[in-house]
């Protein structure tokens, strides 16, 4: 019966592996990297005991990095270092690959019709799931063992990076289970997508909101929490790596059991019909409403959340600072008052919400070179659309979308920040979100320019935002030099409720983006189309 | 279920229709697909499957291959159900979409591969014979082929596949006229090895040249069903003949409708049966000339279409779909 059940799975496994390794194989390695370089770094910018008190200061003083990375258990180790820095964030690009890789090889094959020619061999219904659930779990394997190694050549103990892939491995499987489930219930693979990647996302939020606030004991309510429980640097506890393999379990089941209840090519929810008329003044106005508007839409919506909970987390910082005795200390010898140390926390949150409103707008560019590759834009240029016209709304939608994005995060921190007196107005943080939107722009003019002229590169508007997470976010607590900490465009922009803020370095920042727009344009009139 | 569905013995095998479907239903949230559809595609025949866009072929093959699963009927497919059993039923089948999608990174002698693999095993002969009759180049990616090109793989992978039962949904769309000469032929030498096929098509030359019966299909319900000799037979036969002397009263003439009469030339159509009473009728008129045309297969089909729907033909009602060329006669010719 097992045989039945997956009959075609071997055969069907190893294509498709070979296809999609090109595909899986940056997640590997980014994430690899990422507690590679932890470790080599601490050896270099924190060697000896005075560096690292002011590291684990640092990071105590800003409850920003307790968000994203959450609780720091041991700042004197590369390894407890690699711990805080690695751990939360790698499982996060873990959960991403997965749900990428089951999504794209069950609804969205049948969204494409690859599958169809496959259902009609001899596979079982669950056999293409079940390919897609196997690939991402050996992909996530291949992550933990990468990762594993690599730590370990560069000096971390044994131990503590086999933990650290472990836990890779186990999100990796947890999302795996995400995207099975989401596969089924979605109407097709774009929104399986954003269901998934928005449980990881709201999963991950609930996690860091429990570590900014000084509730780390909580934080095993959460899956990320579980991974994060496992600490291999300081007391590993291994067992528990079983939740998330549990949890893994049980989604998968779940999913095939809906499997066995849908139609191919359809999910759960049935379809219904749309209007049979376009009244449309501009049909490339509604060509990019309906490829953009609803993952807008659903952005918005995160941005109100994010926003909210950012800005909760800064009235509740003299809280933190008094439950942690060393920031008690700190604040009772009088160097640093609350609020001081509140808007660092801000600013260093808006400059987060910079990155992930760059997010939106990279996203919404790619978004238009799938449409070219599944040949949907041929027959707007086809009919009397130019290339400049079709590119310019496309330009106008993802340079658009980040700047509402971060208007309506900003309006919520604010709104929600400002209940308690943090010596910030209203106006101060929504004008200073805003303010981050010609250096977001910049980040989204390299996809312009990528996509415009050469999209064999579309990796690296990607790695563009990766990198300027880590130089905005890290740069300054590793001490980086100035002129490395410029490369981010986000560094440019000026605390705007500083009486002597200047606007130069944004003024450059802004000329750069158009620059790089412009040079998109240029490009996309030139080259040939997929 | 009408044949041979439980672990029966291999006597009942034989007899089991290819794909026998009764009264199927299939909705799409408030839409609904098909309506009562009924189908037989006996072993070892051609049987096409007609209609218009839309009208339900390529839902009731996905429910056939049990990619979809039935709301209502029943659905027999080689003496199984394509639902539970869709595993151990593909093994004895092939499938041809009307739109082949390819991997984009993966040649087309690997995805012949694939499927032969996915399939349990392809005849490399055939395979080597099919890919030079259809010049295919299997060295080449997905993304490089063209709509054609991707068809034929698919062609390619399923006529090189040893099963009893071919799937073929508008398999030759793309496909310029020379490649379709060839795939008529490649199909005609399936058949002589007593493959069932059933071939949904909206080209009529091609299921004209091939099907042994038809089945036309209308919003979801076959309205006809038949060899066309038997369709032929329920439709009426239109004749021209220049007469010497003019009858009075043409419309009394023997089994005759539609008649007009212009100087000395009659034109009308005749029930088939009675052509011979009209013949002797006309004689004593005298002849001049006379054409006697059958209908074509086109002029069965369009008057299954031309008319709102459910107001013509048998397929309004769907109650008497199914039984050969029944209501015919119903649906006027305009």
């Amino acid at each position: 019966m097992t045989s039945e059940r997956l009959a075609g799975f071997r055969p069907l496994l190893q294509a498709t592996a070979r296809q999609d390794a090109h595909q899986i194989a940056p997640w590997v390695m980014l994430t690899s990297v990422l507690s590679m370089t932890s470790v080599l770094a601490f050896g270099w910018v924190f060697p000896d005991p005075a560096s690292q008190a002011v590291l684990s200061r640092n990071v105590a003083s800003n409850p920003a990095f307790a968000l994203i990375f959450g609780s720091a258990r041991d700042l004197t180790t590369a390894e407890g270092f690699n711990d805080w820095r690695a751990l939360a964030l790698g499982g996060f690009f873990a959960g991403l690959m997965a749900i990428f890789i089951v999504v794209r090889h069950s609804r969205g094959d049948e969204d494409s019709g690859q599958a169809e020619l496959i259902a009609s061999g001899v596979v079982s219904r669950h056999t293409r799931l079940m390919v897609a659930v196997a690939l991402a779990g050996i992909a996530s394997v291949a992550m933990g063992v990468v990762t594993t190694i690599l730590t370990t050549a560069v000096g971390s103990t044994f131990l503590a990076a086999l933990g650290m892939g472990a836990t890779y491995t186990a999100s990796g499987l947890m999302f795996a289970g995400v995207g099975a489930v989401a596969a089924q219930v979605g109407s097709d693979a774009h929104s399986a997508n954003t269901m998934a990647v928005g449980a990881l996302g709201a999963l991950f939020l609930v996690r860091g909101y429990l570590d900014a606030t000084g509730n780390e004991d909580w934080v095993w309510v959460t899956p990320f929490g579980w991974t994060q429980s496992v600490h291999p640097a300081t007391d590993p506890a291994w067992l528990w790596l079983l939740p998330p393999l549990g949890l893994s379990a049980l989604l998968v089941g779940m999913a095939n059991l809906l499997l066995a209840r849908r139609d191919f090519g359809l999910g759960l929810v049935p379809p219904t019909p749309g209007p049979a008329r376009g009244g449309f003044a501009s049909p490339l106005a509604a060509v990019a409403r309906l490829l953009h508007g609803p993952a807008l839409l659903t952005w918005a919506l995160g941005f109100v959340v994010i926003g909210a909970v950012f800005g909760f987390i800064a009235t509740s910082l003299g809280e933190v600072f008094g439950k942690n005795p060393m920031m008690a200390a700190v604040l009772a010898s009088g160097q640093v008052t609350t609020g001081v140390l509140t808007a660092e926390f801000l600013a260093m949150l808006l400059r987060m919400m910079g990155i992930i409103a760059a997010v939106v707008g990279v996203q919404a560019v790619m978004r238009f070179y799938t449409e070219e590759l599944e040949h949907r834009v041929d027959p707007l240029l086809g009919a009397a659309a130019s290339r400049t016209r079709v590119f310019a709304w496309t330009a106008g939608v993802a340079l658009l979308g980040p700047a509402l994005a971060l208007l309506i995060g900003g309006t919520m921190t604010g709104l929600v920040a400002t209940r308690q007196d943090i010596g910030l107005s209203v106006g101060d943080v929504i004008r200073q979100a805003v303010a981050e939107t010609p250096a977001v722009w910049v980040l989204v003019g390299i996809a312009l320019l990528v996509i415009g002229a050469r999209p064999a590169v579309r990796l690296a508007p990607w790695l563009a935002v990766v990198a300027t997470f880590a130089i905005t976010i890290l740069g300054p607590l590793f001490r980086l030099w100035d002129w490395i900490l410029g490369i981010s465009p986000l560094w440019h922009v000026p605390t705007v409720s500083a009486p002597d803020a200047s606007y130069r370095g944004l003024l450059v920042v802004g000329l750069l983006a158009l620059v790089l727009v412009v040079a998109g344009f240029a490009g996309y009139r030139r080259r040939d189309l997929a | 279920m009408p044949w041979g569905c439980g672990p029966g013995g291999h006597s009942v095998v034989v007899m089991v229709n290819a794909i026998e479907i009764d009264g199927l239903v299939k909705r799409f949230g408030s839409f609904t697909a098909l309506n009562g559809l009924d189908l037989q595609v006996r072993t070892g025949e051609v049987h096409g499957l007609l209609g218009p866009n839309g009208a339900g072929k390529s839902t009731a093959i996905r429910v056939v291959l049990g990619l979809l699963r039935a709301d209502g009927g029943s659905v027999s497919l080689l003496g199984g159900d394509p639902w539970r059993d869709a595993v151990a039923l593909h093994r004895r089948l092939a499938y041809v979409p009307g739109d082949v999608s390819l991997w984009p990174g993966m040649t087309g002698g690997e995805a012949i591969d694939l499927l032969g693999t996915l399939r349990g095993g392809l005849d490399e002969g055939r395979r080597a014979h099919l890919l030079e009759r259809f010049e295919l180049d299997p060295t080449k990616k997905g993304r490089s082929y063209s709509k054609g090109n991707r068809q034929k793989v698919a062609i390619v992978a399923a006529l090189a596949s040893d099963v009893e039962l071919l799937v073929l949904d508008e398999p030759t769309s793309g496909l310029d006229p020379l490649m379709e000469a060839v795939f008529q032929d490649e199909i005609a030498a399936e058949k002589a090895r007593g493959r069932s096929i059933l071939l949904s098509s909206h080209i009529l030359t091609e299921v004209e040249a091939l099907a042994d019966r038809i089945s036309i299909i209308r919003d979801g319900v076959i309205v006809d069903s038949g060899t066309l000799d038997q369709m032929r037979a329920h439709a009426r036969t239109s004749v021209t003949a220049r007469l010497t002397r003019q009858p009075l009263q043409p419309h009394a003439l023997p089994g005759v409708s539609g008649a007009r009469l212009d100087g000395g030339l009659l034109t009308c159509t005749v029930d088939p049966h009675r052509l011979s009473d009209l013949m002797g009728t006309l004689a004593a008129y005298g002849i001049e000339s006379l054409t006697v045309s059958p209908p074509s297969l086109e002029d069965l089909f369009l008057r299954h279409y031309d008319g709102p729907s459910g107001s013509n033909g048998a397929g309004g009602s769907g109650g008497s779909a199914g039984s050969p060329g029944a209501g015919l006669d119903a649906g006027a010719p305009a």
